[in-house]
């Protein structure tokens, strides 16, 4: 049996099957009272009671905080292309495993300047020009 | 002729949100009758045991709760709930650091219906929730998400702070990889 011989509504089917029993077996009215009743019983904790610290001591732990962002903020603007080029590799090995109809649906959902109507039936990924490629990865990548 | 009696309108979410909000118990015990078994349902689904649910939907609803004056309804309060669950799931992993034993598939569990037929049917959800252990979580939540509960990408991008472009390539990823598992 091929990858593709089990249909997506199989798929589907099957995933909204999964946690179906568990869910019905859940108490829910027993589970709502025990929310209510932690909320009441546990307020939130402020952060210096949580760690147990005085908070002129979690003053001076945030500043030395702030200062080492700081620095870290101005070493990683150095080295943003290749951050970037690390994501943009991530996205484009993602869309490599498509096939050319997942890649089709993906590339009409985009709403790109060269939709769904001009792309061929059997062509994948290598198919699309350097600026093709450049601009599907900005538009998956928001 | 006996005046019908007005049907009493049903809160919405947002509502309730800000009744809790103003201290009104009641409404955050509704929220949890409302969405409790989406959440555990989605919460099986993402690798959660049936011993752990409980414990999980209470704690997934407790951190909502205390956090949601940063819910700004940038996509549905049970979408919202759903990824604060994901989140709630790894770190209970991570504490407890135990092998899981995927569990029967619910139908062997089930009394109705022909034996066989459930046990066929539970061995598929077995394979499946392996299959699922085996994807990223991002590609696991989304499937989820998409599959089981049925949302659609922009909702999904929402909350899960990604573009809709995005969220459909690792749910087309996690179709591909889970269809070769289960052939």
């Amino acid at each position: 049996m091929n990858s593709h011989e089990l249909p997506d509504a199989k798929l589907q089917e099957l995933a909204q099957r999964l946690g179906v029993g568990a869910a019905e077996r859940l108490d829910v009215e027993r589970t709502a009272q025990a929310v209510v009743t932690r909320l009441r019983d546990a307020p939130p904790l402020t952060v210096t009671a949580r760690l147990g610290i005085q908070p002129a001591w979690l003053k001076i732990a945030a500043a030395v905080l702030l200062l080492l962002g700081a620095g870290l903020v101005t070493r990683g603007l150095r080295h943003e292309p290749r951050m970037t080029s690390t994501l943009v590799g991530s996205v484009a090995e993602d869309l490599s495993d498509l096939t050319p109809p997942q890649l089709r649906e993906t590339i009409a959902s985009l709403d790109l300047p060269w939709g769904q109507e001009s792309w061929p039936v059997d062509t994948g990924l290598e198919g699309l020009s350097a600026d093709e490629l450049r601009a599907l990865l900005r538009a998956l990548e928001g | 002729m006996p005046q019908a009696e007005p049907v009493a309108a049903v809160p919405t979410d947002a509502a309730l949100i800000a009744a809790w909000q103003g201290g009104d118990e009641q409404a955050a015990a509704e929220l949890v009758r409302r969405h409790a078994r989406a959440l555990a349902r989605f919460l099986s689904g993402a690798g959660a045991l049936e011993a752990d649910l409980d414990d999980l939907v209470q704690e997934t609803f407790i951190r909502a709760f205390r956090a949601v004056g940063r819910f700004r309804g940038q996509c549905r309060f049970r979408t919202w709930l759903l990824t604060i669950g994901g989140n709630v799931l790894k770190d209970a992993a991570r504490r407890a650091k135990r092998s899981r034993a995927v569990p029967l598939g619910e139908d062997v569990r089930a009394t109705d219906g022909d034996p066989h037929e459930r046990a066929v049917a539970g061995e598929a959800e077995g394979r499946l929730r392996q299959g699922l252990e085996r994807l990223s979580r991002m590609q696991r939540e989304v499937f989820l998400l998409r599959a089981q509960q049925g949302l659609d990408y922009e909702e999904i991008a929402a909350a899960l702070e990604t573009s809709p472009g995005a969220a459909r390539v690792h749910y087309h990823h996690a179709v591909k990889r889970l269809k070769e598992y289960l052939s």
